[in-house]
């Protein structure tokens, strides 16, 4: 039965394959590579789960030094007096650490889906297999590292008595936005780092300074130029918004609301226009990587 | 398309010889596809060069392709555009049925992983489906044959035990068409026969199979049809035999002149060899130039199909002291029954009684085809050493 079925595949390679079939069937191919590798993607996002932390011996415990380590700073920063966080009307450490959980989730999941075909490299020109699996693998590390987050923030909850709003119930919907994002950009960059290493180079460092960007760790600045440039800052919407709902119910402004509108609208547009350019592309990558 | 397998229609790759005009032409690239525009793949651009050029061919379903030549000349290139790692910058390549590519054994293998999770791993990479690789879990260990190990991660595997894990996954995979590269030549002796004799079933089971390989053993063992490619064009096509004298002729033509000047550090050279067969009665004649004298000559040739050594031809006893100048050397090997093949001899003059002494020495001096296995017992003796010697009649005369 299994040669009968193979019998029907048929595959043609030709230059600029893609541009000849059309837009729509690209759609199409998209969707069917990704729907028949689910297990080759789980198979990866096994291989990079268990591999991790395999030769360490802290394992997960990492996962929990990099926001600690954060949050630590700027507290202390705070008690010296160098920086004040803003207004803010939940316990800080819960503020702090749940934007963390949310950053790191766009961040490392950017980061480590940047670096996947850099990473798979000698894998890649030797096997033919589905690429955007592999991407899309690479980031599944982040959001493992986010479930386990939010449950050891579950217990800072308790701890602070602080109820958060009903709406986490719908924390997989509120994170979405964010995975998108993050995965859209991750496609591109990861093509762009099989070309120019600089990409992954510059891209941890960039991140830090994005960070302090965007109102992760201190409240959304009132007035200034700092505050102008938060309302066009998109990590602002799909970061810090989320997380605020979700600790207290209710948005401060209206601008936030029509702002986290546009920007899930943005960052829809923006992981399917990538997907496709990914889809278009991913085929010069293995002679060039 | 009925019973074809593969399709190739005048195929173009090129390649950028520097680094850094590689990044700007990758990102061109890039730039120009993702806008919807023509690559303009067919084109040279500045340090580009064609690594494969204007190459087509066709295969039906079930038959076996050997491509050969030397480094550099494409023959992985093609490969790897056949399965679809590598895209073609010119033409058009169509395949039917499920590729499995055997380009590197164990490349997906993860060095942290145990061998068991690494067997779902890389046949989940090799494109099998999780029904299927439960189903083949126990033969593929059985396959790889490794014991225990196959708890410990493959970092702590011997190089091996690394390759059979690995092509106990790869066969496994029951592909309509098998790409090879060069890889049966790995594993210990017992492991190469079983992965030839799996290499058979598949065969026997209407597999495609296009090897790339530089054992003309292999290739003939396989192949009925083989591609000789030499940088990157198509230089010879046709029947396995022919293809393979061709090309060896070829590198003797380029590889046998350095032995063909006489002086003090070669006393001896060998000039020519003929060598005729009918039925398994086999003529060889051998002309050699000496200038100096040889009081106890003896002359070794010894028959070689690949690297085995089939048997030696030997002068024994039968030749008297030879002074400098030309002889012709004639051996009549009355009864050598030989396999379907092909086979070359290689020569030495040395001294009877101090076997160490050579004086002279022609690493291949003719070649033989046999395309019918003759039939008859061999009239073989065992001499020193376990090598077996032909019996023959010897005659010399100068000339």
């Amino acid at each position: 039965m299994n040669l009968v079925q193979s019998k029907e595949t048929m595959v043609t390679y030709e230059p600029d394959n893609s541009i000849k079939k059309g837009y729509l069937s690209i759609f199409k191919e998209i969707f069917n590579e990704l729907k028949s590798n689910q297990w080759l993607c789980y198979q990866l996002f096994k291989r990079d789960f268990l591999t991790l932390y395999k030769q360490s011996f802290f394992g997960i415990v990492w996962v929990f030094i990099f926001p600690l380590v954060s949050v630590g700073t700027f507290l202390i920063l705070k008690g010296s007096g160098i920086f004040t966080f803003g207004n803010i009307q939940v316990p800080y450490p819960l503020y702090a650490i749940l934007g963390i959980a949310f950053w790191q989730l766009f961040a490392t999941g950017l980061i480590a889906t940047s670096n996947s075909l850099v990473k798979a490299g000698p894998m890649i020109v030797k096997i033919n297999f589905s690429k955007k699996s592999l991407v899309i693998a690479s980031f599944g590390q982040a959001i493992v590292s986010f479930i386990i987050q939010i449950v050891f923030l579950g217990i800072l909850f308790i701890y602070y008595q602080h109820m958060p709003s009903i709406i986490i119930l719908f924390l997989p919907v509120l994170v979405l936005p964010i995975i998108l994002f993050s995965l859209g950009l991750g496609f591109i960059l990861s093509l762009l780092n099989g070309i120019f290493r600089d990409i992954g180079n510059a891209l941890s460092l960039l991140m830090t300074f994005c960070m302090l960007l965007t109102p992760v760790l201190y409240a959304k600045p009132v007035s200034g130029t700092f505050a102008d440039l938060t309302n066009y800052n998109i990590l602002y919407y799909l970061i810090c918004v989320p997380r605020n709902i979700l600790l207290m119910g209710i948005m401060n402004s209206k601008s936030d609301w029509t702002g986290f509108f546009i920007s899930v609208v943005l960052s829809l547009v923006f992981f399917t226009s990538c997907l496709v350019i990914f889809h278009l592309t991913e085929t010069r990558i293995a002679e060039r990587v | 398309m009925g019973d074809l397998a593969i399709k190739v229609e005048h195929v173009s790759k090129k390649y950028c010889k520097s680094l850094k005009r590689s990044m700007m032409h990758g990102i061109t690239d890039i730039a120009r596809n993702s806008l919807g525009f023509s690559s303009h793949s067919g084109v040279l651009r500045k340090e580009e060069f064609w690594a494969l050029n204007d190459i087509s061919f066709e295969l039906k379903r079930g038959e076996t392709l050997g491509i050969i030549g030397p480094n550099g000349s494409g023959k992985t290139t093609l490969l790897k555009m056949l399965n679809g790692i590598f895209w073609p910058d010119k033409g058009k390549i169509t395949v039917c049925g499920r590729v499995g590519a055997l380009i590197q054994v164990g490349a997906g293998f993860h060095p942290m992983l145990t061998g068991r999770e690494n067997i779902y791993l890389n046949a989940a990479i090799l494109g099998m489906s999780k029904n299927e690789v439960d189903k083949k879990f126990d033969s593929i260990i059985d396959f790889a044959n490794i014991g225990d190990f196959i708890d410990s991660p493959v970092k702590f595997y011997s190089s091996g035990m690394f390759v059979r894990l690995g092509f106990a996954v790869a066969v496994h995979c029951r592909p309509d068409i098998l790409l090879i590269d060069e890889i049966l030549s790995v594993g210990d002796q017992g492991f190469q026969i079983k992965c030839f004799r799996r290499m058979n079933e598949l065969l026997d089971s209407g597999t495609t199979v296009i090897l790339v390989s530089h054992s003309m053993i292999a290739i003939e063992r396989v192949c009925k049809k083989t591609m000789h490619l030499s940088n990157g064009r198509l230089k010879d096509e046709g029947e396995t035999m022919e293809v393979i004298r061709k090309y060896i002729g070829n590198i003797e033509s380029c590889n046998s002149e350095p032995t063909s000047t006489i002086d003090k550090e070669n006393p001896i050279i060998f000039t020519k060899g003929n060598i005729k067969r009918t039925n398994s009665q086999i003529d060889l004649e051998l002309e050699f130039q000496t200038t100096i004298s040889i009081k106890n000559p003896n002359i070794v040739a010894i028959l070689w199909k690949g690297d085995v050594r089939v048997c030696n031809i030997v002068s024994g006893d039968t030749l008297s002291s030879l002074r400098s100048g030309r002889y012709k050397v004639k051996f009549n090997v009355g009864n050598l029954s030989l396999s379907y093949g092909h086979y070359h001899v290689s020569v030495r003059l040395r001294d009877r009684l101090n076997p160490l002494c050579t004086y002279g020495i022609n690493g291949r001096i003719v070649d033989l085809f046999v395309k019918d296995n003759s039939e008859g017992m061999n009239g073989i003796n065992l001499g020193e050493n376990g090598i077996i010697i032909a019996e023959s009649d010897v005659n010399i005369e100068s000339i």
